[in-house]
């Protein structure tokens, strides 16, 4: 099993969807062991391929590029080929193990949480085609299978945030998630056929190095690579495309956990961080990564802080972690992004699947509704703390690692590193403010909280492996740590050969850090525990600015009237247009011309033989008269 | 083994069981189903062998090639003068496929049909005979004499088994639908039939037989003048706009089956003619052109994808989604180059499965309901899971999904268009993601969501209708992730096309 036997990543899952949509009714429990297993192995399998790839690392040092392996597809001869392949590297990696461990946590979860669902069989073979998808779009060695993968991605994600079909709403989300992340794949096909057009190659590689030549024209890479941020903007749910995250939420919360962790948001990420040299050959390109990404975790950080519902919250979070992960881009450090990439997926997964274990038991997803959970679920409220904590980027957990990593990448831009600092102390508001509603003080229904009980087996084996994974996985920032582990170098060396910045570790930006988080979380101790009247009280204060937050900026209301009021009032203009021009007065009318035309000549049957006879006459005499003129 | 009986027997065995059912008293209607459906799965297997058993790399352009001859050295015709002449290439040989599975699959769901059904099958059988015959003639008589034989039961078989709709603000009859679609479709034919005479005195070698008329070089000029002929005459049956409004109107008030073999395959004989008759006959003629047929393309894509967003019946949207779709074949062919008619074609074969699955669903819904209103529903999915499912795939290939076959035919579209033309290709791209819009919309608003109490006496699609859509999702399945099978033949007949490159 090596680096080229990586097609078998996505296969498995693939070939887990087939059986189960074929079969699923007629196997034992709809197949939901066959799913697991299909992820499972795939989880496995991709030790053998790190171990592959560190030996040729270790052997071929910096000259090593990645391993491919492709069959054709379709081929036009001399004009178009089209080939299926992969190719394994060290981004590919990170994102395998991530795809393929936080997949197989949820589907583990799900076992007990959609236990009892009408369509749980459907459910297991929508997820393992979600999973497949992911795969293949890492493993992708071309932007033609990347594209493949991507939109079977976005299929995936509207069939599961759609689960709940016979709620208006959950089909509402998933529409609205399909179509705004469509709306940037748009721009995505039309980079990818600008630089085959340039470069005569779909290959991802080929096309960096042909544009790092020289061979793609200046305005053609411009374009293109705007049109690829595009693409990822809509996929990792950047500003101004982020609003169908937080509505997608209405799928199961297994499936946000995956969304937000793992598959869905952080493809964007990724194909920015793949394609990052493109970016770097345009002037200015990694100044509007930058830029797209500070707008974007600065303005949802604030959301958080009014957002009700629990899950509402952890994916404002999410939005404010893409920007976060994007500003890392932009400044030129990629590996502080995978990085966070990597940490993000595991404490966020926790924090969702934690937020699952409380609808599960209160059937509430409200924080106005819930709080005092804490001694009842005693397993769920200490790992939701590690993951809400790591999300607010307290000191020694995971977050706190990569968010340092990309503070310190942002050092050289005073701009970007202020506003970062500024959303440290909001981030940690929100979570702990979160946290606080959820598991502390009185229960607001205590005929809820009384009910409640810890999560099942299938639940809290998941949840606790992913605590504890958000406990250890930020100490890979240390070479000794990743060279412990078996890679030559640490983790940094690994993701990104031959660059010149590897993870470092600065005590003054922790430092700094620390204490605006620290200086967050008390003041959302403060403002929620101690003294709760403050919040309400504040928002009385600042009315215009509660309001804009609650109505999200009211940028959903700006997109709904731009959809009523000019693209479906338009389509109706030019459907009246073709019924009553096109058809009515072009076809009909013609048609009606020719029926008055033979009206009009019909009173000249007059059936009386002097009018046939007068007739004659003239028109004899006019052709007389015509030939004796063309005669002449 | 490769013998031009195959095709022969395409277009034999449907005539022969259009004159059996006059036979068959019409008080045994099962009698007349099971012969239907057992001669649509002749058709299948017969267009299945014609297909797989065509040779990619065989060094002959026109394989199971028959010709019978019937009139010559009489008057102006010379030696072979009309000549049954059949044979397929690689763009012939998926279009016969096509034909086969949509066939098969409208005798699979017009089981139901109670009303007459004898002398529905006898025209079916009349309409798919004709259809075999235009993607098999070598001929220039015969391929008109097929064409016409291919429209004009229409008239018929929308006039007596279709069905009238009724708007708040206007009404279109059965009637209306059906005489507008076969004056439309006539009318284009006597361009082509001017086209053919032009072509036959100009080329002055007493032969209708298009390989001979092939070798021709016409004059620039005279191209020029005849191309638009074709394209028209053709394009009207391709939907080309602003020739398009018989394709809505026809097809919501044509019956189930006829809508699916009229925007499956019979839209897509205008497609073939522009090739067959004007790219292959007149290339300096179509060369000169092409820059007008790629601007209407891209307008059919926008305006129709546009158009059907505000529709609000079932069957007015695919209608006008067909207009769309078939943008993208003008598109591709307009392109001139090898990949962008390769898309087309492929957009041909996959846009004819596609719709044909997306009316067989809209006629197992009317059929139950009797409106085709999409606000009225809601919730579906709940009762009719598999139902939904089914046009979920339709609708999800319309969007061009990838591992669909619309995605393989629009994405050689997309990237040829590119090559010559950028900026039409991005509003090309466009047109899909609106396509998003209105599908999504549909679904969402007819499927998901509460269930509406008012269809409680709804049930699942009887079996002969999910036969007939699982065999068109095998289809768009198969092409969509094996696509090599159709682009291998296609794309060397494509190169082959004179002016092509």
């Amino acid at each position: 099993m090596g680096m080229t036997d990586a097609w078998l990543l996505p296969v498995l899952p693939a070939g887990a969807f087939a059986v189960l949509v074929l079969f699923g009714p007629y196997l034992p429990r709809r197949g939901d062991w066959l799913a697991i297993a299909a992820i499972f192995a795939s989880f496995v399998l991709t030790f053998p391929i790190i171990a592959d790839l560190t030996s040729a690392l270790a052997e071929h040092g910096e000259e090593f590029v990645g391993a491919a392996n492709s069959i054709p597809w379709l081929e036009v001869p001399g004009n178009l080929e089209l080939r299926l392949g992969v190719h394994v590297d060290a981004i590919t990696v990170v994102m395998l193990v991530v795809g393929s461990f936080v997949a197989l946590m949820v589907q583990v979860y799900s076992l007990s949480y959609m236990r009892g669902d009408s369509r749980y069989g459907w459910y297991y073979a929508a997820m393992s085609l979600f999973a497949a998808s992911m795969l293949a779009l890492v493993l992708a060695d071309n932007f033609l299978l990347l594209y493949f993968a991507w939109e079977l991605v976005g299929l995936c994600s509207y069939l599961l945030i759609g689960h709940y079909s016979h709620l208006r709403s959950a089909a509402e989300a998933a529409k609205k998630a399909f179509i705004t992340t469509r709306l940037g794949d748009v721009g995505l096909l039309i980079a990818i056929i600008l630089l085959w057009r340039d470069t005569g190659t779909f290959g991802i590689q080929e096309v960096i190095a042909a544009a790092q030549a020289g061979e793609i024209r200046t305005e053609v890479l411009t374009a293109s690579v705007v049109l690829l941020l595009l693409g990822a903007m809509g996929k990792s749910a950047q500003f101004p495309f982020h609003v169908w995250l937080p509505d997608a939420m209405e799928g199961p919360t297994p499936v946000s956990a995956l969304i937000h962790a793992a598959t869905m948001v952080v493809a964007g990420v990724y194909l920015v961080a793949r394609t990052l040299p493109l970016f770097e050959l345009v002037a200015g390109g990694p100044e509007l990564v930058l830029a797209i990404g500070l707008f974007t975790a600065f303005l949802s950080a604030f959301l958080g802080l009014v957002m009700t519902d629990i899950k509402r919250v952890i994916a404002y979070s999410t939005i404010n972690s893409l920007g976060l992960m994007f500003v890392a881009l932009g400044v030129g450090a990629p590996a502080a992004a995978m990085l966070y990439l990597f940490t993000h997926a595991f404490f966020k997964a926790l924090l969702f699947l934690g937020a699952g274990s409380v609808i599960h038991a209160t059937e509430r997803q409200d924080v106005n509704q819930l709080g005092g959970l804490w001694s009842k679920m005693p397993l769920t409220g200490v790992t939701f703390a590690v993951g809400a904590f790591s999300m607010a980027g307290l000191p020694f957990l995971a977050g706190f690692w990569a968010k340092d990593e990309i503070l310190v990448g942002a050092l050289e831009n005073r701009v970007a590193f202020s506003f970062l600092l500024l959303s440290l102390p909001v981030t940690a508001m929100y979570m702990t403010r979160l946290f606080i509603l959820t598991f502390l003080g009185q229960a607001r229904e205590p005929e809820v909280a009384k009910h409640a009980h810890d999560a099942p087996l299938a639940m809290s084996v998941p949840l606790a492996l992913l605590a504890l994974l958000t406990l250890v996985t930020g100490l890979v920032v240390f070479d000794q740590v990743g060279r412990a582990l078996g890679f030559p170098g640490g983790i940094g060396e690994l993701i990104f050969l031959g660059e010149p910045e590897v993870f470092h570790f600065d005590t003054g930006v922790a430092a700094a850090s620390s204490e605006l988080v620290a200086l967050g979380i008390i003041a959302g101790w403060f403002a929620w525990a101690v003294r709760p009247e403050l919040p309400q009280r504040a928002a009385q204060a600042f009315r215009p600015i509660h309001a804009m937050l609650v109505n999200k900026y009211y940028l959903d209301d700006f997109y709904q009237a731009i959809i009523d009021r000019v693209v479906l009032a338009g389509s109706r203009v030019l459907a009246w247009f073709d019924r009553n021009v096109v058809n009515d007065t072009g076809v009909d009318g013609s048609a009606l011309t020719t029926g008055f035309m033979g009206y009009l000549l019909k009173f000249q049957q007059t059936g009386k033989l002097p009018n046939y006879a007068l007739a004659m006459v003239i028109g004899v005499v006019a052709l007389a008269l015509v030939a004796f003129t063309l005669k002449t | 083994m490769q013998t031009g009986y195959v095709l022969l027997a395409t277009i034999a065995v449907p005539l022969l069981t259009a004159l059996a059912l006059t036979a068959v008293p019409s008080r045994y209607p099962n009698a007349v189903r099971v012969i239907a459906v057992a001669v649509g799965f002749v058709l299948f297997g017969l267009s299945l062998y014609a297909f797989f058993a065509y040779q990619v790399a065989d060094g002959e352009q026109f394989q199971f090639q028959l010709r019978w001859d019937w009139i010559e050295n009489v008057g102006v015709l010379g030696d072979h003068g009309i000549t049954l002449h059949l044979g397929i290439d690689g763009i012939g040989a998926p279009m016969v496929l096509l034909t086969g599975i949509v066939a098969f699959a409208g005798t699979l769901i017009s089981w139901k049909i109670d009303y007459r059904n004898k002398d529905f099958f006898i025209l079916f059988m009349v309409l798919v005979s004709g259809v075999f015959g235009v993607f098999t003639s070598l001929d220039l008589f015969f391929w008109f004499f097929f064409y016409e034989l291919a429209v004009l039961p229409m008239y018929l078989l929308i006039g007596v088994w279709g069905s009238s709709s009724v708007f708040p603000t206007f009404a279109r009859t059965k009637e209306y639908g059906a005489l507008k679609l076969t004056m439309y479709l006539v009318a284009g034919s006597v361009l082509i039939f001017i086209g053919i005479f032009a072509v036959f005195v100009e080329a002055g070698i007493g032969t209708f037989d298009l390989l001979a008329l092939y070798q021709v070089q016409f004059d620039e000029d005279f191209q020029k003048i005849v191309f638009p002929l074709f394209l028209i005459g053709c394009g009207v049956l391709a939907g080309l706009w602003p020739f398009h409004t018989w394709s809505p109107d026809g097809h919501v008030a044509a019956p189930t089956a006829v809508s699916m073999l009229h925007a499956g395959v019979l839209m897509k004989l205008g497609a073939f003619g522009i090739i067959r008759l004007g790219m292959q006959l007149l290339p300096e003629g179509a060369e000169f052109w092409m820059p007008a047929l790629i601007t209407l393309g891209t307008v059919n894509v926008v305006y129709g994808a546009i158009s059907a967003t505000a529709q609000t019946d079932f069957k007015y949207m695919v209608g006008y989604s067909s207009v769309s779709h078939m943008g993208y074949v003008l598109m591709g062919l307009a392109t001139m180059n090898p990949i962008g008619v390769n898309g087309a074609v492929l957009q041909m074969f996959s846009h004819g499965v596609m719709t044909a699955l997306m009316f067989a669903m809209v006629g197992a819904l009317y059929d139950q309901a009797h409106v085709r209103e999409m606000s009225i529903f809601g919730g579906l999915a709940q009762r009719m899971p598999r139902f939904v499912a089914f046009f979920a795939i339709a609708g999800l290939t319309s969007i061009g999904l990838p591992g669909l076959s619309g995605f393989v035919a629009e994405f050689n579209v997309f990237v040829g268009v590119f090559r010559t033309y950028p900026a039409l290709g991005a509003l090309g791209i466009l047109g899909a993601a609106i396509t998003a819009v209105y599908i999504l919309r549909m679904l969402a608003l007819a499927f998901f969501g509460p269930f509406n109490e008012r269809w409680k006496e709804l049930t699942e699609m009887t079996r002969w209708e999910q036969a007939g859509g699982a065999l068109l999702i095998a289809f768009i399945l198969f092409m969509g992730v094996f696509p090599s099978p159709f682009a291998d033949r296609i794309a060397e007949s494509v190169l082959l096309i004179p002016g092509v490159r």
